[in-house]
């Protein structure tokens, strides 16, 4: 029987001080493509702009970019014209909560985590050490971090170690 | 008799907080609220090192971080930092310090003989000295002459420091927390924006910590409490901003963390730098700035013993002689001018202090334990004292506005540079803009705080910075005085570099006139300080030597870091395992757990061979090529870059990206494939096969699986916006497996016994999905060893668990895991060119592909590709090579020469990949060959020099095994 794993080598969750990392695993991603209307059409009212995202049915819906969403959650269903790409495997997600989550978030990547600035709903795509992460708000000090599988241990090393400093 | 006696009472100092610390392994002691360079003179040592190059006695002369010559090595084994500004270390218990360039001690210090060599040892000695007798004489030289000079030694050791990087920011960055910074930020503050303001010093106040007014401490203290009030300020004290960058970026260091920061707006304010005057034995210890004199006075109630001489040529060093004559110091003042103003002689009179008027400074010695100053001009006498504190006016510190490429401005007025055009959204004020006074400061940093919030478009707060209860600043007045050659003694300009007045006037007359000259001749303005005390006596000097004004000189470029940072500050976390990110395969745990040995492939770790097959790489890969030719074998190829290319278009599209046609794939097939660059040569090759009508599943070579990515979606974005067409990458989404061998079919088979795989459904270059345990499995019959072969794919996620099912499933067959270096070696025999051949510097020919080139449709480089350079008929192009002498080794990168040339350049090309063949066994090789194919049988040459081998080869195909492909379609 083929079984799903973690890209990590230890689930473990990691806590430092007011931080708590830990790896949510058994989600759906899709990236969908495709003009705006149609997409809305599939998908209900989109994010008004890249970098926003709207729980929608049961759905987070991510602008990625014009005409690209990412859709976490139930994958929608092949539409003509709407092109679907599964990436559930091809990215890992870890969670971030805690008081210093932020402080910890602003010494991984060059964008502003105040929370004035990165409100809940929002997101970034942006780089830590060198490789490519989608960072989501999704509660007042709670984060998803999207991180390409390939480098999702070298990422979680990366954070823990961050966390302590 | 000690130079300095600690006071009573007075200074910022924690009193019942006594602190020990050792200096050159002696025992000290201090107080909290201590600079390691106030503790050092409290404990009488004057002398604190030796100097670069004369190994002259050096002391304390400054208080800030402009300090030149109290250097020393903090720590020892991995936590030792050299070069550490002993006025800038807050010192703290267990402190452990050490003076540098000295030996056995700074008193007494052996390479002290170099001082009488001196005359000798002028600027650009060494390079016009050690240049021979022989061509690489330097380099015999160099080593010894370094050993005999310098600063203090690296750390050889690891560091245990922990080093770190983040990332900030705010609406405003106020640099430095005097009178100005503090106004600035509480202007801003109040505004309601998010500040930074950023101290070098570990107390706050800048320039007011050595103040003695009470009004100006309640004014400060009130503005630090308020500040600390606010929730948006940010408050960096021991912090230093390093440099500042386009776009209003400034780089803060704290300690061993390095803070990126983007500020929308930055006040600099950074303050002044007292310079010292220059005159013989500038540089002998208990020589101070008066400034510095002031310092350890009000903050760290240190006052000379009981004699102090005053030497200065502007108003401000008398509030020094006055404060020290309050706390019964005996002041001399040497003044260069004719007359102070006034009221500081009135005051100086009541203070029972002595002027003398166009008088300075011949000489400084030391006789029988007694400092003697040698007085000169209208009043030749000589005064024994403890310290002798010159002030030669204020510079304004001009380098973080030169970040910016902003050129300062001579401005005659003070007799230094300001700041000049800066841009927008940044500010300097204060002291740091030659605007001097404790009132002036205060209002000037409102000014262009107030500037700031307009930018920003924000509005100020109705208060306004309320300003203390002073006396309004005096008007500075200076009479400028840069320095002369004197025969006396050394007149020093640059303390820390050991460059005297002297050395100015040898660059002049050998013609390094301008500055960025004179500082490469005489190193002036070098090492740790940056010319922070020296620059603009020596711009003075060459000014007068020259003729022109200082405004007509100009000043060198001021660059980033502001003061000594270590490397270890600058790499942060990214050190050992955290070097570089490391990228691993959804099967690497396997692999690590069943004795792979693993080697980088890029950022990726891959299996390079397993241990079943031996321990070290030169034969496990043989017994692992054996596997594959023999039996069947498994590979994880999950590197490899895999591109989702959707849409009606998709066909066309892909068609236009591979020189060969796409067009009329059908589904279920794939494409060996080559894409060109726009400018005709190959970018990379791989597979790309149909899926459904408008579904295609694209390979890419690992190494350039990002930049064909980069392509396709340039190419869409910018050039093709009329096709209707998706990419996205998979490389992470989708596993791959290799499974070849002569029973893969079988292996298969018994994996996916309810799948039909035979060579009717499934034949070469097919593609077949099929559903495995819920899960789509994709199987593609390719083949890269040459022999029958699949990939096999899977999400991300299972790939584990499949890889696992089919090395279970296919153990009767004897199927083994085999790695990188025989997946590497298989394609040689068989003739597959890979990333060494394909290194974005060869064409369709030369890799001998050109016939797959469609001449029925355009493609992207088709036009480029048939330039005369790319088909010039000499051009190196790919051959197989058969090493001839079976004794000898073939190593890659081996030079390729014609039996007849001389061994010696370029040669005629080289060994692109080399391996031992199993079938043939004897090392084979592919290579690029001046001519290519065209010497197929003639026997050349291959050369190593590195090992200075040589060995003969045969030029063959590079195809040396199953050149009709009967093992492809068995």
């Amino acid at each position: 029987m083929l079984d799903a794993r973690s890209a990590l080598f230890e689930t473990a969750d990691v806590v430092v001080a007011n931080c708590r990392l830990n790896e949510t695993q058994d989600f759906t991603l899709t990236q969908v493509a495709g003009p705006d209307k149609l997409l809305a059409k599939l998908l209900g009212k989109l994010p008004p702009k890249v970098g926003l995202a709207v729980e929608r049915d049961g759905r987070t819906l991510l602008r990625i970019g014009p005409k690209q969403m990412w859709v976490v959650g139930d994958a929608p269903q092949a539409v003509e014209n709407i092109y679907t790409t599964p990436l559930s495997s091809g990215r890992s997600r870890f969670h971030i909560q805690g008081a210093d989550a932020r402080r910890v978030l602003q010494s991984l990547a060059f964008v502003d985590f105040h929370a004035a600035a990165f409100k809940v709903g929002a997101f970034v795509q942006t780089g830590v050490h060198h490789i490519p992460v989608l960072i989501h708000c999704i509660g007042a000090d709670q984060f998803h971090v999207y991180v390409l599988r390939s480098f999702a241990q070298d990422m979680w090393e990366w954070i823990s170690d961050a966390m302590r400093s | 008799m000690s130079a300095f006696k600690r006071l009573g009472e007075g200074g910022r100092l924690d009193r019942s907080k006594a602190l020990s610390f050792t200096f050159d392994g002696a025992r000290l002691s201090g107080y909290a609220g201590d600079t390691l360079a106030s503790a050092l003179l409290a404990n009488g040592k004057l002398i604190v090192g030796r100097s670069f190059k004369y190994h002259r006695p050096r002391g304390i002369v400054a208080a800030g971080v402009e300090e030149p010559n109290a250097l020393v090595t903090l720590g020892a084994g991995a936590t030792q930092e050299p070069n550490s500004i002993s006025t800038m270390i807050a010192l703290a218990e267990g402190l452990e310090t050490r003076s540098q360039n000295a030996w056995p001690s700074p008193r007494f210090d052996v390479m002290a003989v170099n001082s009488l060599l001196s005359p000798f040892l002028g600027a650009g000695f060494y390079y016009k000295t050690f240049m021979g007798p022989l061509k690489r004489s330097w380099m015999w030289y160099e080593p010894l002459i370094r050993n005999a000079a310098g600063l203090g030694v690296a750390n050889p050791e690891k560091s245990s420091t922990r080093y770190d990087t983040t990332y900030g920011f705010c609406d405003v960055l106020v640099v430095g927390s005097g009178a100005t910074g503090l106004s600035a930020a509480l202007v801003a503050a109040r505004a309601g924006l998010r500040v930074v303001m950023a101290e070098q010093d570990f107390a706050w106040g800048g320039g007011l910590l050595s103040q003695s007014n009470e009004a100006l401490e309640y004014w400060r203290t009130a503005a630090l409490a308020e500040l600390r009030a606010c929730p948006d300020v940010r408050l960096l004290a021991s912090t230093t901003v390093q440099g500042i960058y386009d776009g209003e970026q400034a780089v803060l260091q704290t300690g061993p963390r390095l803070e990126i920061l983007r500020a929308r707006t930055i006040v600099v304010a950074t303050g002044a730098i007292e310079r010292p005057l220059v005159f013989p034995n500038n540089d002998r210890p208990g020589v101070m700035l008066a400034s510095a004199v002031r310092t350890y006075l009000n903050r760290f109630a240190l006052a000379p013993s009981s004699r102090a001489v005053v030497l200065t040529n502007n108003d401000t060093a008398y509030q020094t002689a006055f404060e020290l004559a309050e706390r019964g110091v005996a002041v001399t003042v040497a003044e260069l001018r004719a007359s102070p103003t006034g009221d500081l002689l009135a005051k100086a009179a009541q203070l029972g202090i002595a002027i003398f008027p166009r008088t300075g400074v011949a000489d400084v010695v030391e006789e029988k334990g007694e400092r003697l100053v040698r007085l000169a001009g209208r009043h030749s006498v000589t005064i024994g004292c403890d310290v002798l504190a010159m002030s030669g006016g204020w510079n304004p510190i001009v380098h973080l506005t030169s970040h910016t490429g902003s050129k300062p401005v001579y401005d005659e007025k003070i007799a230094a540079f300001v700041p000049g055009i800066l841009p927008k959204g940044m500010f300097a004020a204060g002291s740091g803009a030659g605007q001097f006074g404790i009132l002036t400061a205060i209002r000037d940093g409102e000014r262009v705080a107030l500037a700031a919030l307009k930018a920003l478009d924000v509005a100020a707060a109705k208060k306004s910075v309320d300003l203390p209860a002073l006396r309004e600043d005096r008007e500075y007045a200076i009479d400028p005085v840069w320095g002369e050659a004197s025969r006396t003694g050394k007149c020093f300009v640059d303390f820390q570099n050991d460059v005297t007045t002297m050395d100015v006037q040898s660059a002049h007359q050998e013609g390094f006139h301008s500055v960025e000259h004179l500082k490469r001749y005489t190193t002036l303005g070098m090492g740790t300080d940056q010319g922070k005390t020296s620059n603009i006596n020596a711009i003075g000097m060459m000014a007068a030597l020259r003729g022109l004004d200082i405004a007509a000189t100009g000043t060198t470029t001021f660059r980033p870091p502001f003061s000594p940072l270590t490397i270890g500050a600058i790499a942060g976390r990214s050190v050992g395992a955290h070097f570089r990110p490391v990228r691993r395969s959804p099967m690497h745990r396997w692999h690590e757990q069943n004795g792979a040995v693993f080697i980088e492939a890029g950022l990726w770790k891959r299996a390079w061979y397993y241990r079943w097959a031996g321990d070290a790489p030169e034969t496990a890969y043989i017994q692992e090529m054996q596997l594959v030719r023999s039996g069947v074998g498994i590979a994880d190829v999950s590197t490899l870059g895999k591109i989702d290319v959707q849409g009606p278009d998709a066909g066309e599209f892909l068609n236009r990206v591979y020189v060969n046609g796409f067009a009329k794939l059908p589904v279920g097939k794939a494409r060996y494939g080559v894409m060109l660059n726009d400018d005709g040569v190959v970018l990379d090759d791989g597979t790309t096969s149909r899926i459904s009508e408008q579904l295609y599943y694209m390979t890419t070579t690992t190494a350039q699986a990002g930049e064909v990515m980069s392509w396709l979606e340039y190419l869409l974005q910018c050039h093709w916006t009329d096709l209707d067409v998706h990419v996205a990458s998979l490389t992470d989404e989708w596993g791959g497996m290799a499974v070849s061998g002569p029973k893969s079919r079988q292996a298969l088979e018994l994996a996916f016994p309810q799948d039909d795989l035979s060579n009717e459904t499934l034949p070469y270059m097919g593609v077949k999905d099929i559903v495995f345990d819920g899960v789509t499995v994709r199987v593609l019959r390719l083949s890269f060893s040459g022999e029958l072969a699949y990939e096999v794919h899977c999400p991300a996620r299972y790939a584990t668990s499949l890889w696992e099912h089919i090395l279970r499933a296919a153990e009767p067959l004897g199927i083994k895991p085999y790695g990188l270096e025989a997946l590497a070696s298989l394609r040689i025999e068989k003739g597959h060119v890979a990333g060494l051949e394909l290194d974005h510097r060869n064409t369709l020919d030369d890799l001998g592909l050109g016939k797959l080139a469609s001449t029925t449709k355009p493609y992207v480089g088709q036009a480029l590709r048939f330039r005369e350079t790319l088909q010039e008929p000499l051009r190196w192009s790919l051959v197989g090579l058969e090493l001839l002498e079976p004794e000898k080794k073939l190593r890659g990168a081996s030079i390729l020469f014609a039996a007849s040339d001389a061994i010696k350049g370029h040669g005629r090309g080289y060994v692109t990949s080399v391996t031992w063949s199993v079938e043939l066994q004897k090392f084979i090789a592919l290579g690029l060959y001046q001519g290519g194919l065209k010497h197929e049988g003639e026997e050349i040459i291959a050369a190593f020099p590195l090992k200075n081998e040589h060995v003969r080869l045969k030029i063959v195909s590079p195809h040396f095994i199953d050149k009709a492909g009967v093992r492809l379609h068995a």
